[in-house]
C-alpha cells in the first residue's frame, strides 16, 4: 500500500498531515509527503534554476524546503520515523533531484519501511496526477481548504483513491459514514472504511440511499455485507436507510461531524465530464472529510 | 467505450481540460483563415496576423511548451506561404538573436563567478545599515548593473544578498514581511528600470535596434544612453520612494543583519586571479559594445565574451549549456522572424493605420495621447506576454503610428520594461516571485503605482527632454 499526502504550508496543512498520517498508519502504508511549489513561468525557468543554485551556495533553502522541514518535525514528534533519523535532523542535504521538477528525501519509517518527502514544482493537479501515475499510489490525500475545483478535478482524473481532508478538526467527535450501494466499488470502500474507523477509533453509520420508495435487494445485501464485515472487525455501527437524492442526503446526513467513505463511480468518464457523478456531487455538497475509494 | 478503458478516456479528458487554450487557438486560427482578407491588407499580411494571434494566445495561456510555439511559428510561416523556407530560416537568425543567445550565456558565466558576495560587501560599505539607504542602494545598483548586463543576471546576483539580510533580521517570516517585499521589489524593479538604459540591457533593446536599422535609422550605444539613461535616473528615486511607502519596513536599522552578512561574505570574499580575469573579460565585452557594436554588432561581441570565458576555462560548456534557455532563444528567433514578416507584408502599417484612424485627429492634435496609447499597449502586452516578445511583435506596428519612428521605437522599448504588474512579465520579477517571499498580490499592490507613474513620466520625458533633440 502506498499513500501520497499533499501539503502546502505549515499554516494550512496541519490537519491534512495529521489526518493523512493516521490513515497511513492504519494501513501501515509506505508514505510520501509532497509539497507542490508554484509553477514557474516558462520564460524564466532556467534563470530561476540558476538563482536557486546560487542560493544553495549562500546556504539559503529553496522554497518548499521549510514545508518539508516542518513535516519532518511533525513525523519526529509523533515518532513516525526511526530514532536515528530524528537525531540526525532534517537531511536537507540529501534532497535529491530525481527529475527537473521533482526532488526527494528518504526517511526510514517506524510503521512502514519508508516515509519520503518530496518537492515538486508546477501546476498542482498535473503534478499530483503525474506523481500518482509514475509512482503508483493507492490513496492520495489532499486538504479541502484549497480551490474547490482542485479536489473535484483530482477525484475525476487521478488514478487512485482520494481522501479530501475537508474541515477536519482533530478534537471533533467524528463518526464514519459508510455510504454503500450496489456499485462494484462498495466492498473495497467497506474494507477501507474499517481501517479508517480503527485508526480514528470511531463508530460507523452504514448509509444506503434509494431514489425510489423501494430498496433494491442489492442495496440491502450491500448493507448486510458491510454490517457483517464491521461486526467481525469489532466496530460499533448502525445502519441507516434513506430515500431521496443520494448525493444530497449523504452530504446532509454527514453534516460536519462525519468522515464519509464511499466507492467511486463506475460511470463512463465522458458522462461524468458533462453530468458529474454521485461521489463528485457528494464531494461538492459535503462539509466534512471524504474518502472516495477507487 | 470503443475498446478504451475508463482511465484512458479520463486521461484524454484531462488532456482536453489542460489544453483547452490550444484547442481554442486552433479553432480561432481556422476561423480567421477562412474569413475574407480585410480591405487594405494583403493576403500574406492576413496570414501573418493569424500566426501572430495564434502565438499570442499560446504564449499567454502557456498551453504548450515555449520551444513548441517557436517551432510552430516557423512551420506556419512556410506552410501559409508567407516566405520561402530559406527566407524564413534567414529571418530567424539575426544579430539580435545572437545577442540574446550571447547575453544568456554571459549571464550564466558571470553568475557562475560568484561575484555576488563581493557585491554584497560593496553595497553594504556604501549604504551603511540604515534600511532606507539599503533599499535605495539595492534599487540603484540593480538598475545600473542591469543597464549593462541584463536584468536576470542582476536578479540572480542580488537575490541571495537580499534574502540573507532578511533571514539575518528575523527567522519569523511574518516579522519581516515588508522588509522582504521592499528589498526584493527594489531588486526586480531596479533591474527592470535599468534594463532599458543601454542596448545591452536586454534582448528587446537589440530587437528594436534591428527594426530601426531596417528603417535606415542608426543609433549608437552611446547615443542610446544619452537618449534613455536620464529617464532611468529620474525613475530610481521615485520608485524607491513608492516602494518604501507601499511596504514600510519593520526595522529602521539593520545593524545585526548587516554585521552577520559582512561576516558571512568576508569568509569567501577574497578576490582571486581568475575573478580579475573574468572581470576583465566582461570589461572588454562592455567596451566592445560601446565602441565597436556598430561594426561588429552587439550579438557578435557578446559571443566573443562567451568564447573568452570558455577558452579561459571559467565556465564549462556542459554547465553553460545546461543553464542557457535554448527554448527562449528559439522563441525570440521566431518572434523576430514573425515581426519582420508583420512589417514586410504590410500588416504592421495596416494595423497602425486602423489604430490611428480610430483615434481620429486626436493623435495629430495632441501627440502625447498617441504616445500614451503606444505606451499603454506595450505595457499591457509586456505584462501578459514577455517584454522581448512584445517588442518583437508590437515594435513594427507602433513604429508606424506617428512621424518620429526613432522616438516611437524607443518608447516601445522603454515601455516594454514596465512589467511591474505581474510576476511573469520579466525574468527579474519571476526570480523574486520564485523565492516565495512575495505574492502575486504584492505585484499588483505596488505595480499599479509604479506602472502609472512610469507611464506618465515617459510621456512627459518624450515630450520634454526628447523635444530638445528635435
Amino acid at each position: 500500500m502506498k499513500i501520497l499526502i499533499a501539503i502546502s504550508s505549515r499554516e494550512y496543512s496541519g490537519q491534512t498531515l495529521s489526518a493523512g498520517m493516521m490513515v497511513s498508519k492504519s494501513f501501515k502504508a509506505s508514505t510520501t509527503i509532497v509539497d507542490v511549489g508554484e509553477k514557474i513561468n516558462q520564460f524564466s525557468i532556467k534563470e530561476v534554476d540558476m538563482v536557486q543554485e546560487r542560493m544553495d551556495s549562500w546556504d539559503i533553502d529553496r522554497p518548499g524546503v521549510d514545508v518539508l522541514e516542518w513535516a519532518f518535525e511533525y513525523l519526529a514528534k509523533k515518532e513516525l520515523i526511526k530514532t536515528h533519523a530524528i537525531e540526525a535532523g532534517f537531511p536537507k542535504n540529501t534532497l535529491i533531484e530525481t527529475s527537473g521538477r521533482r526532488s526527494e528525501v528518504f526517511l526510514e519509517g517506524t510503521f512502514c519501511e519508508d516515509v519520503n518527502l518530496i518537492l515538486r514544482n508546477g501546476d498542482i493537479i498535473e503534478e499530483l496526477k503525474n506523481e500518482v501515475q509514475n509512482y503508483g499510489y493507492d490513496v492520495t490525500i489532499i486538504g479541502g481548504s484549497g480551490k474547490r475545483g482542485m479536489s473535484h478535478d483530482l477525484t475525476q482524473y487521478i488514478n487512485s483513491s482520494i481522501f479530501v481532508v475537508n474541515n477536519y478538526k482533530s478534537n471533533e467527535d467524528y463518526r464514519l459514514l459508510l455510504a454503500v450501494d450496489n456499485s462494484p466499488g462498495t466492498r473495497k470502500a467497506v474494507k477501507y472504511g474499517v481501517r479508517i474507523a480503527q485508526a480514528f477509533d470511531i463508530e460507523v453509520d452504514i448509509v444506503t440511499v434509494s431514489k425510489t420508495d423501494e430498496f433494491k435487494d442489492e442495496y440491502k445485501s450491500a448493507v448486510n455485507w458491510a454490517s457483517k464485515f464491521l461486526r467481525r472487525s469489532n466496530i460499533k455501527h448502525q445502519t441507516i436507510f434513506l430515500k431521496g437524492n443520494p448525493s444530497e442526503l449523504i452530504a446532509k446526513e454527514a453534516g460536519d461531524n462525519h468522515i464519509i467513505v464511499m466507492g467511486s463511480s463506475k460511470r463512463n468518464p465522458l458522462k461524468t465530464f458533462f453530468q458529474g457523478n454521485k461521489p463528485l456531487k457528494v464531494l461538492e455538497n459535503s462539509q466534512c472529510p471524504i474518502l472516495i475509494v477507487k | 467505450m470503443l475498446g478504451f478503458s475508463n482511465q484512458s478516456i479520463a486521461n484524454f479528458l484531462f488532456w482536453v481540460t489542460r489544453k483547452k487554450w490550444l484547442i481554442t487557438t486552433f479553432i480561432v486560427s481556422l476561423y480567421l483563415f477562412y474569413i475574407p482578407t480585410p480591405e487594405g491588407l494583403s493576403s500574406e499580411g492576413h496570414r501573418t496576423l493569424i500566426i501572430a494571434i495564434t502565438t499570442l494566445i499560446l504564449i499567454v495561456s502557456e498551453s504548450i511548451q515555449l520551444p513548441a510555439i517557436a517551432i510552430l511559428i516557423l512551420i506556419m510561416e512556410v506552410i501559409l506561404g508567407i516566405d520561402s523556407p530559406d527566407g524564413v530560416a534567414s529571418s530567424f537568425m539575426s544579430d539580435a538573436v545572437f545577442f540574446i543567445m550571447g547575453s544568456l550565456m554571459l549571464a550564466v558565466a558571470i553568475v557562475h563567478q560568484g561575484w555576488d558576495k563581493r557585491i554584497a560587501l560593496g553595497i553594504i560599505k556604501i549604504t551603511g545599515n540604515k534600511t532606507q539607504n539599503i533599499i535605495f542602494g539595492f534599487l540603484l545598483i540593480s538598475a545600473i548593473m542591469a543597464s549593462f548586463i541584463g536584468e536576470h543576471t542582476v536578479a540572480a546576483i542580488m537575490l541571495p544578498i537580499a534574502i540573507s539580510l532578511v533571514r539575518y533580521t528575523s527567522s519569523d517570516k511574518k516579522k519581516v514581511k515588508n522588509l522582504a517585499s521592499v528589498l526584493l521589489f527594489s531588486i526586480a524593479y531596479g533591474a527592470l528600470i535599468g534594463s532599458v538604459g543601454t542596448p545591452s540591457g536586454g534582448g528587446r533593446n537589440v530587437i528594436m535596434l534591428g527594426y530601426l536599422k531596417d528603417s535606415n535609422l542608426f543609433i549608437s550605444y552611446l547615443e542610446w544612453m544619452i537618449q534613455v539613461y536620464p529617464f532611468i535616473l529620474v525613475q530610481i528615486p521615485i520608485v524607491s520612494w513608492i516602494l518604501i511607502k507601499s511596504f514600510p519596513p519593520e526595522y529602521i536599522h539593520l545593524d545585526t543583519s548587516v554585521r552577520k552578512l559582512v561576516v558571512q561574505v568576508a569568509k569567501s570574499a577574497s578576490i582571486t586571479r581568475s575573478n580579475i580575469i573574468a572581470g576583465l573579460i566582461f570589461l572588454l565585452v562592455f567596451l566592445g559594445w560601446i565602441f565597436f557594436s556598430e561594426t561588429f554588432g552587439l550579438g557578435t561581441i557578446a559571443l566573443i565574451g562567451v568564447f573568452l570565458f570558455l577558452v579561459a576555462g571559467y565556465v564549462e560548456w556542459d554547465y553553460l549549456s545546461k543553464h542557457t534557455h535554448w527554448g527562449v532563444i528559439l522563441l525570440f528567433g521566431s518572434t523576430i522572424s514573425l515581426g519582420s514578416n508583420i512589417k514586410s507584408t504590410g500588416a504592421a502599417e495596416w494595423l497602425a493605420d486602423i489604430i490611428v484612424n480610430f483615434m481620429g485627429n486626436i493623435f495629430e492634435s495632441f501627440p502625447f495621447i498617441g504616445d500614451t496609447v503606444i505606451i499603454i499597449m506595450t505595457t499591457t502586452m509586456a505584462n501578459v506576454l514577455s517584454s522581448s516578445a512584445t517588442v518583437a511583435v508590437l515594435g513594427p506596428i507602433t513604429m508606424n503610428m506617428g512621424e518620429n519612428t526613432l522616438q516611437l521605437g524607443l518608447i516601445t522599448a522603454i515601455a516594454s520594461a514596465f512589467g511591474y504588474f505581474t510576476a511573469i512579465a520579466a525574468p527579474a520579477c519571476t526570480i523574486i516571485y520564485s523565492s516565495g517571499l512575495v505574492s502575486a498580490k504584492d505585484f499588483l499592490k505596488v505595480g499599479w503605482k509604479v506602472g502609472l507613474i512610469s507611464i506618465g513620466l515617459l510621456v512627459l520625458y518624450k515630450n520634454t527632454y526628447w523635444a530638445l533633440f528635435n
